[in-house]
């Protein structure tokens, strides 16, 4: 294991199969996909420099000189290691450039290597970031008043040359020009059940009053035809705009319109947030903006409702969406899926606060969160550490800042053995096809770059490759790799732009090379090789990735079937068994837990949907779809450690089991974390701990055995003890009052079933 | 009270024809009866059968030294105050130093006002506190308002108070609704009731015809005056009596029946027998009555003229032009009763001031008739030529010395109706059978009188607690509408101002005029929960303030999307006056400045009215727009048309003017929601160019509102006129949310309404808002023959709220004779109210009839009258006379006005055009006349004339004959004032009046200053009087010869030749070529 946190400190990458199985059936047999989770902006180790100039690119295929490129140091010329293109150096390097005194970004070490090019663009034309607020009113006063305070708390810690905007919204949206300056204070009010375009944002708003419109081309911006005057109306910097921004806050009501008893408050989010995106696009475009929505309810105005006013119709359910009994649900989808084309576009980043009771449509808005790279966080009240915690988070600064980016492009590099299926994860298809795209497409496809809108620190991505080596490799060919000692396929992945938190266009490149395993002929030493090379941390997470989205995608598709034949598959490849004789398999150390994680993920909210609504399962889905393995593994698979007087803390079997009289126990399952029997300091801070660093900020259960917040965990832990169990539970431990089989029964399956 | 018991017609004299002068008369050449005297003319010699009337050459308005100072007994006119000229009577606020931006002339008045008034004016719902502060520099004697906001309601006030037959058992006198109920009953009126003058009689009326013949020029017979009226003017008037104690006045107060309209009835349709009698008959029943001759019958010999060659030429020499009718306005106040003796009697004109007492009909001030006694059958009717309509003005302005409207409360059971037609319990409902049942008088139909309502009947047939009913001897009481009268809780007072903006707008001043006038006129609104105040401005956009008190400012929401609006807030934006003073304050002082850089040269009119019009629709209101600038954005916007009218201008002669019309339908379908909501609509235009009034008009027009125009707007000299008509817009008396229905007795129905409010069923009126100053047409149809001998009724029922919330029903009930003799109709027809018929379906047709046509049709109604009268009524003289009825002698003068007034000129602007025909829609009868025949003055010599108790000098003919170079004249219509500076006149005068030493020095924008001589404050006692009189802040404008302010002026000599007419002589002559042509 250590070794692929190695790797993963190096390169912010982390592979299923390290070594890669030499054909396209061979591939197919691993069951699980040949793919790669990347970090773009994980923070590199100290060591690494940050290279002050533009990376050098092949003139051929446009990838960057990376460690594996050749270099001939008598003609100055480089050898492109993926098209094998030979490019002159140019001259700044030829001056220097020797075997002895080699640029960093060939330094055998420096495979991952940042570029922050300097001048690119003077500093006064350095777009800050923008931060848009869209606030719901229709809430009971006490909600309001919570949010009231949550926002005037971040307001002080929003970086002074930050532009901020307000819009709030309840039947209507109503943006606020805050730079009003001692006049009285201007709202505009756009009617919440009508769609609005541009252009009507931009007629109607008075952008030129004083300018007149230029009479073609696209409207956008200073640089386009606007005035910063007329922009300045809206977008501040939030040290000019404090004042009247928490003037506005103070002021803020409850969205005044009545609401009879039997209906829900009229809420136009859809609206809203166009208008939003709209107000950017005008004012910002291209540079780093997040529209930060709070919302305490469902859309039910205008465009991107989810569910009509009359309380007696019930949001829409999973089972509505299964049966396609959600009369709402795709026109709002399709609503914000143009409003996210329109935001890929603008490179504008929307981010959701959901705090509510019921549900707010989140699943709706997915698509506009994943793929423009915000940030989610559902809790049930404004007043809650969930969002209060988070929503600080997102500002904060110092070590545990969210290292928020923007405008980032990602691209990839292969060599010609390898194919890209498609990316899962927060980011954006940017339709860039070409030889490099697999036929067979999955999430985000087709192209080999894609646009991230938003990222931070622990954003990660899950690529998808295809291997297309032929079944009858060539021998002599292949021969020669092997001959060479290099045997090796070469990743290049390049997140290149993206705007650091501090404004500066940065580049990280990134070149990863594997070893080719093949030959029919060789069965046993490939297999060992492949399982050598296998992170079942990393599968875990891709699988859990895969059948997220293949539940999302594929219609009558049975997850937990898909999981068990996924696993069956594997274990009968990869054990060690003699057939027919289930109490001979035996699994590598390498994959000795995966049925263990795959057991937890058939029993996680990603794929039991029962009793979780919608918006949750969304929210869950979309959390797992941009944090990083560590992360995700613990939402797959929740960590169990336990505390006793007389002893440290120590990981504890995620079994009923654990639970015993002396035991303390600090469940971690990423979204909640639980302290059960709290009697000791220590999981306190460890519980802390893990808060501090976490986003969105988990929800802290403390509570006892037998109390009704312990459900937390008990939901968590393997039912090797059930109610109808024979054994009767040790003396202070717990019995589960569930039918779902155990681990033990889950394994006796899977034993079985490989060996046939 | 008088006269119950007086003579009845019947008792009159037989002789009493008034055809006996006529022929006497007949060979005078030309008489010029009542011709007001000229300036410096010497009181003419009496003709020979009446006494000489002392004061008929006074002026009109006669103002008695002693009372030219004091504010009451000026003002002849009942009106409240122009707004205008105390501006802003002194409220509370008004006592502060005048407001900067004050135009010098408010400014001037405001300090006086402030002294006397102060109290009184502030509360100025209640009409009449304000009344006095009418003329100018107020007095502080203030006898006037007894102090707090209500002081002026009859119950704290007056002595008078509620009369004393008031008390029945049911009935109760309500809390005054508002100041018109309560005008009579301040104190502060004595000296106007009391006026000594002996209040000149009734007019007109009685007398059939009068003849007036060509006879010397300089000794024409005058209208007959009584003798005595002469020494009571002087004297003071006891303060003790009632406002209707004229017998302190001494003289001639009518014990008898004093306005003989009885005559009538003994007049055989023969006119011939003269009795000799006239002349002694008169005196009695015409004591003080200034104008008409009576008894005679007017006619023109212009025979040798027209007849043999139709020279034209040698025609009119024939006739002195200064013999010809001409109105002559009476001097003093009438007295009129409604009926006398069982009788309906002939009110008097409309122009004239006069004090109505209710004995039965109501006061022709709320409904009158075109023809005083109705034709049994639509034949009789078709013959005369005159058409059946009334005119009705169901919230009129009282005089303040008529007796308040009393108010009756049935309770629960609602007022007594007839079960079967629902009219409501009147005079003239019949009780039979012990009381016990009654029979309607409109459907005759026999219904049970409740039982808690029955009443024995006396000897006389009557019941006997009649008189203490006021709903049984009241021609006009007012009912407590009952639950049943009520969908909802009455609606609050809700004023919602809408002002303009954009940059033309901001830059010509009318925004900053506007916000001003509306921020005093606040300060005037009623205080109390009941009142709602909202603010909105437009330029493209649509922009709402949140007026919220916890807000610590008010808060502007935009509205951008003017093609579908919305109000951005449901409540906030329409808020309780009282909780929103400061923030008001701070908003209309603030919106000036926060605008003045405003580059958005669009207007979306139609958008903000709409949002507005949502902001309010839950309770109705009052919307009042300002508007500078042709809408061009957003909902009905509009395109300036008048380019494109000017190309194809020559079409307007045979085709009716299309820029006269609506441009579409958007206009119209809006305005019947808004009416539909009860949101009334008034738009101050304050514009430099074309705003199509045409189609923006739909919208006051269906809404019961009005548009008042400013054009040019001036931001020197009219924001005083803007504050003033604002403020009598939101101050003067009104009711909301209305719903109106005339019934007549059977065998007549209502034909059509025509004014200004939104019909949805037929039967029935809507009016979102009504006030004091709108009156409506109503034209009736025969449907069956009406029996000779008995007495036709109207019943005007309005149900509306007042500006406390109070839902009321207003009743007015009239009943008159029914006739089957055609010249019991020439001798009743009532001149003022057939003319403004005659205006009003003029006005209606312009926009769909070619101009031509239009004009023909007015000359040929003129004609066909005339004719008839000559045909059947007049009696056999030679063919070469024109023979006009006493009644009608000005129907020529006045057709002919028509005729060139503004709406029926070809050359006007389309605006100017459009805002007349808007104008006239609801203009009652007392402005209708003025309007076409306006009232002309000469100032220059104000110091040498003898006043004779009125303030306003004799009017002069509206020709250029009487307009000399070295003097100055003011001339006024009700609306506009013109003041035209002779182009010699001495410097001194000019200097005196205006600040400046020749006309050449007149500057565009024009302020009427007050200057520290005699003439400057005579001058401005003057325009103070016209302004109260005609209850508007007329707009000044100076004139002189040769430039187009200039030709404005001479355009209104309507006797004059002219590109749009003949002169006045020259049209008589027509006239009767046409009778003769008829007649042959």
């Amino acid at each position: 294991m250590a070794e692929f946190l190695d790797l993963e400190t190096q390169d912010a990458v982390r592979m299923p199969w390290n070594v890669l199985p030499g054909t396209k059936q061979e591939a197919a047999q691993c069951v699980i996909p040949i793919s790669a989770i990347y970090t773009p902006i994980k923070p590199l180790p100290n060591t690494t420099p940050l290279l002050p100039y533009s990376p050098l690119r092949c003139r051929n295929c446009r990838s960057v000189l990376n460690p594996f490129s050749i270099v001939d140091f008598s003609t100055k010329i480089w050898i492109c290691s993926f098209c094998l293109h030979r490019n002159h150096f140019p001259l700044q390097y030829q001056q220097s450039i020797s075997e002895d005194n080699l640029p960093a970004e060939l330094f055998h070490q420096y495979t991952t290597i940042e570029y922050e090019p300097q001048n690119e663009r003077p500093t006064s034309q350095v777009i800050p970031q923008v931060f848009f607020f869209v606030v719901d009113t229709c809430m009971i006063e006490e909600e309001i008043g919570y949010l009231r305070s949550g926002l005037s708390r971040v307001i002080g810690e929003i970086p002074e040359n930050s532009l901020v905007g307000l819009i709030t919204f309840g039947r209507y949206v109503c943006v606020h020009e805050l730079g009003f300056f001692g006049k009285i204070p201007k709202v505009y009010v756009f009617n919440g059940t009508k769609e609005i375009t541009k252009d009507q944002v931009l007629e109607q708003m008075g952008f030129f009053l004083k300018k007149p419109r230029p009479a073609t081309g696209v409207v956008a911006g200073v640089r386009d035809g606007l005035s910063q005057e007329s922009i300045s109306r809206f977008l501040l910097p939030a040290a000019e705009c404090e004042f009247a921004l928490n003037s506005v806050l103070d002021e803020l009501q409850k969205d005044p319109w009545p609401v009879p008893a039997d209906q829900r408050a009229p809420r136009c989010t859809g609206t809203a947030l166009t208008v939003a995106a709209h107000l950017l696009g005008v004012c910002v475009p291209g540079s780093g903006a997040r529209i930060m929505a709070f919302l305490g309810g469902p859309a039910t105005e205008g465009p991107g409702s989810i569910v009509s006013k009359a309380l007696s119709e019930p949001i829409r359910s999973h089972k509505d969406l299964d049966k396609d009994d959600a009369p709402y649900f795709h026109k709002a989808v399709k609503l914000y899926e143009g409003l996210t084309k329109q935001l890929i576009h603008q490179g504008h980043v929307l981010d959701v606060f959901a705090c509510a009771l019921d549900q707010v449509g989140v699943a709706e808005l997915k698509i506009a969160v994943e793929k423009t790279g915000g940030l989610v966080v559902l809790a049930e009240s404004f007043g809650h550490s969930v969002f209060k915690d988070s929503l600080l988070r997102v500002f904060q600064s110092g070590d545990n800042d969210l290292g928020l980016s923007s405008n980032g492009i990602f691209e990839v590099n292969f060599s010609k053995d390898i194919k890209i299926q498609g990316v899962l994860g927060p980011c954006a298809s940017l339709e860039k096809k070409g030889p490099l795209c697999s036929d067979t497409t999955i999430g985000q496809g087709g192209t080999t770059a894609w646009k991230m809108c938003g990222l931070d620190k622990s954003t990660s991505l899950c690529l998808i490759f295809d291997i297309v080596k032929k079944e009858n490799p060539d021998i002599g060919y292949e021969c020669i790799w092997l001959a060479s000692g290099t045997s090796i396929d070469l990743l290049h992945i390049i997140c290149s732009s993206y705007q650091h938190s501090n404004g500066q266009m940065r580049l990280r490149a990134t070149t990863l090379s594997r070893r080719w395993v093949t030959g029919p002929e060789k069965i046993q030493a490939s297999l060992f090789d492949l399982i050598a090379g296998f992170d079942q941390e990393a599968a875990a997470v891709v699988m859990g990735r895969l059948v997220s989205f293949k539940m999302e995608t594929e219609a009558e598709f049975d997850p937990i079937r898909w999981l068990d034949k996924s696993l069956i598959h594997l274990c009968s490849r990869f054990g060690d068994y003699q057939k027919d004789s289930p109490s001979s398999f035996v699994l590598s150390p390498r994959l000795a837990i995966i049925p263990q994680f795959v057991f937890n993920l058939r029993r996680s909210q990603f794929v039991q949907v029962f009793n979780n609504s919608p918006d949750e399962t969304a929210y869950f889905r979309m959390v797992m779809n941009r944090e990083n393995v560590a992360n995700s593994v613990v939402m797959i698979q929740p960590s169990l450690i336990s505390y006793a007087f007389n002893s440290g803390a120590e990981p504890a079997l995620l079994d009923v089991a654990s639970i015993a009289a002396d035991r303390i126990l600090l469940l971690d399952s990423y979204f909640t974390v639980v302290v059960f029997a709290q009697l000791l300091q220590a999981p306190l801070d460890d519980a802390n701990a893990i808060v501090k660093e976490r986003f969105p900020v988990p929800r802290v259960v403390i509570c006892d055995q037998h109390g009704s917040q312990a459900r937390f965990l008990l939901a968590k832990l393997n039912p090797s003890a059930t109610y109808n169990s024979d054994a009767p539970p040790t003396p202070g431990g717990d019995v589960l009052f569930t039918d779902d089989v155990s681990f033990e029964i889950f394994l006796d399956h899977l034993q079985r079933l490989a060996v046939q | 009270m008088a006269t119950p018991g007086g003579p009845r017609p019947g008792n009159l004299p037989p002789n009493y024809n008034p055809n006996s002068i006529a022929d006497n008369l007949h060979n005078l050449q030309i008489n010029r009866p009542n011709q007001p005297p000229y300036p410096g003319n010497g009181p003419r010699g009496p003709p020979p059968a009446f006494g000489q009337q002392p004061n008929s050459q006074s002026q009109p308005f006669p103002s008695s030294g002693p009372y030219s100072s004091s504010p009451f007994s000026g003002p002849s006119r009942p009106g409240p105050p122009p707004p205008g000229v105390a501006p802003r009577g002194a409220g509370p606020p008004s006592s502060g130093p005048p407001h900067g931006s004050m135009p010098p002339f408010m400014a001037a008045n405001r300090p006086t006002g402030g002294g006397g008034g102060g109290t009184s004016s502030s509360n100025a719902p209640p009409m009449p506190a304000s009344r006095p502060l009418t003329s100018g520099p107020l007095p502080s004697s203030a006898p006037v308002g007894p102090p707090g906001p209500f002081a002026s309601s009859p119950l704290t006030s007056g002595p008078p108070g509620p009369p004393p037959n008031v008390g029945g058992g049911s009935m109760s006198n309500g809390p005054p609704t508002f100041g018109s109920q309560s005008m009579q009953g301040g104190p502060q009126y004595p000296s106007a009731n009391v006026r000594p003058r002996p209040s000149t009689g009734p007019p007109p009326a009685p007398q059939t015809m009068s003849s007036f013949l060509g006879g010397p020029a300089d000794n024409q017979p005058r209208g007959p005056v009584p003798p005595f009226s002469a020494p009571p003017r002087g004297m003071q008037p006891p303060t003790g009596p009632p406002p209707f104690s004229a017998q302190g006045q001494g003289a001639p107060h009518p014990q008898g029946s004093p306005f003989g309209a009885q005559p009538w009835q003994m007049q055989s349709r023969q006119n011939a027998p003269p009795p000799p009698i006239s002349g002694s008959a008169q005196p009695p029943r015409m004591f003080g009555m200034p104008p008409p001759l009576p008894n005679q019958q007017s006619m023109a010999t212009i025979s040798p003229a027209t007849g043999p060659s139709g020279n034209a030429v040698s025609g009119p020499s024939k006739i002195d032009p200064n013999q010809i009718p001409r109105p002559v306005p009476s001097s003093s106040v009438l007295l009129h009763e409604t009926r006398q003796g069982n009788q309906a009697n002939p009110p008097p004109p409309a122009t004239s001031e006069f004090i109505a007492r209710d004995t039965g009909n109501c006061s022709p001030r709320y409904m009158r008739s075109t023809i005083n006694q109705i034709p049994c059958t639509s034949d009789l009717l078709n013959t005369s030529g005159m058409q059946l309509a009334l005119l009705v003005q169901p919230l009129a302005l009282p005089h303040p010395s008529e007796e308040p409207i009393q108010i009756v409360d049935f309770g629960e059971g609602g007022p007594v109706r007839c079960s079967r037609c629902k009219g409501y319990i009147n005079p003239f409902m019949k009780f039979v059978d012990q009381g016990r049942r009654f029979i309607c008088n409109f459907c005759g139909f026999t219904d049970e009188t409740p039982r808690d309502y029955q009443c024995n009947l006396g000897p006389d047939g009557r019941r006997r607690d009649a008189d203490e009913r006021p709903e049984l001897c009241r021609g006009t009481v007012e009912f407590v509408a009952t639950r049943e009268f009520l969908v909802r809780d009455p609606m609050p007072a809700v004023f919602f101002f809408l002002i303009d903006v954009s940059m033309n707008a901001v830059q010509t001043g009318a925004t900053a005029g506007a916000c001003s006038a509306i921020s005093r006129v606040i300060a005037d609104l009623p205080e109390g929960p009941r009142t709602f105040v909202g603010i909105a401005t437009f330029d493209s956009t649509v922009h709402f303030y949140n007026l919220k008190r916890a807000l610590q400012q008010p808060l502007m929401l935009i509205v951008p999307d003017v093609e579908d609006v919305y109000t951005p807030l449901q409540t906030d934006v329409v808020v309780p006056l009282s909780e929103c003073r400061q923030h008001l304050d701070l908003l209309l002082e603030s919106i000036p400045t926060m605008f003045q850089n405003n580059k958005t040269a669009d207007s979306a009119f139609g958008a903000g009215m709409k949002a507005a019009f949502l902001a309010m629709k839950s309770t109705g209101g009052k919307l009042l727009v300002f508007q500078s600038v042709l809408p061009s954005v957003g909902i009905a916007a509009l395109s300036a048309r008048e380019a494109e009218g000017r190309t194809n201008i020559s079409a307007g002669d045979k085709e009716p003017h299309r820029l006269l019309q609506p441009v579409d339908k958007t206009m119209k379908t809006m305005a019947i929601e808004f009416a539909e909501y009860q949101v009334s609509v008034d738009v101050f235009i304050t514009t430099q160019s074309y705003v199509d009034i045409a189609s923006i008009s739909v919208i006051p027009k269906t809404t019961g509102g009005k548009i008042y125009y400013y054009h040019p707007f001036s931001a020197l000299s009219d924001p005083a006129k803007l504050y003033n008509d604002l403020r009598w817009n939101v101050t003067r008396p009104q009711g909301f949310e209305a719903v109106m229905r005339v019934r007549c007795s059977q065998g007549l129905q209502v034909q059509e309404y025509s004014g200004n409010f939104c019909k949805r069923i037929p039967t029935d009126v809507d009016l979102p808002a009504v006030d004091c100053d709108k009156s409506i047409m109503v034209t009736l149809k025969h449907d069956d023959k009406l029996p000779d001998g008995t007495e036709c009724s109207f019943q005007c029922a309005i149900l509306y709220t007042t500006i406390y919330g109070q839902r009321r029903i207003r009743v007015s009930t009239l009943s008159l004779p029914c006739t089957t003799m055609l010249s019991n109709l020439f001798r009743s027809a009532d001149l003022d109210t057939q003319f403004s018929c005659f205006l009003k379906q003029a006005a209606n047709e312009i926009s769909s009839a070619p101009l031509l046509q239009v004009r023909d049709r007015v000359t040929d109604l003129c004609i066909n009258i005339l004719h008839s009268y000559r045909k059947f009524c007049a009696t056999v003289s030679s063919s070469g006379q024109l023979i006009l009825p006493e009644a009608l002698k000005l129907l020529p003068l006045y057709t002919l006005a028509l005729i060139k007034s503004i709406g029926l000129r070809t050359d006007g602007r389309i605006d100017d055009r459009s805002f007349w025909i808007n104008y006239v829609s609801a203009l009652s009868v007392q402005l209708a006349i003025p309007l076409v025949y306006p009232r002309m003055m000469s100032i220059h010599d104000l110091n040498s004339k003898e006043m004779d108790g009125s303030v306003i000098p004799s009017p002069i003919p509206l020709s250029s004959e009487h307009v000399s170079d070295d003097g100055i004249y003011l001339l006024e219509n009700g609306e506009d004032c013109l003041i035209y500076i002779g182009s010699s006149v001495d410097p001194d005068i000019t200097q005196k009046l205006f600040g400046i030493s020749s006309a050449s020095e007149i500057p565009s924008q024009f302020v009427l200053e007050q200057y520290d001589n005699p003439l400057s404050k005579r001058l401005h006692e003057v325009v103070n009087e016209i302004r109260s009189q005609r209850c508007n802040y007329l707009r000044l404008r100076l004139c002189k010869k040769g430039d187009p302010s200039g030709m404005m002026f001479f355009s209104y000599m309507v006797e004059d030749k002219s590109s749009n007419g003949l002169s006045y002589v020259e049209f008589l002559v027509h006239v009767h070529r046409q009778i003769q042509s008829k007649m042959t």
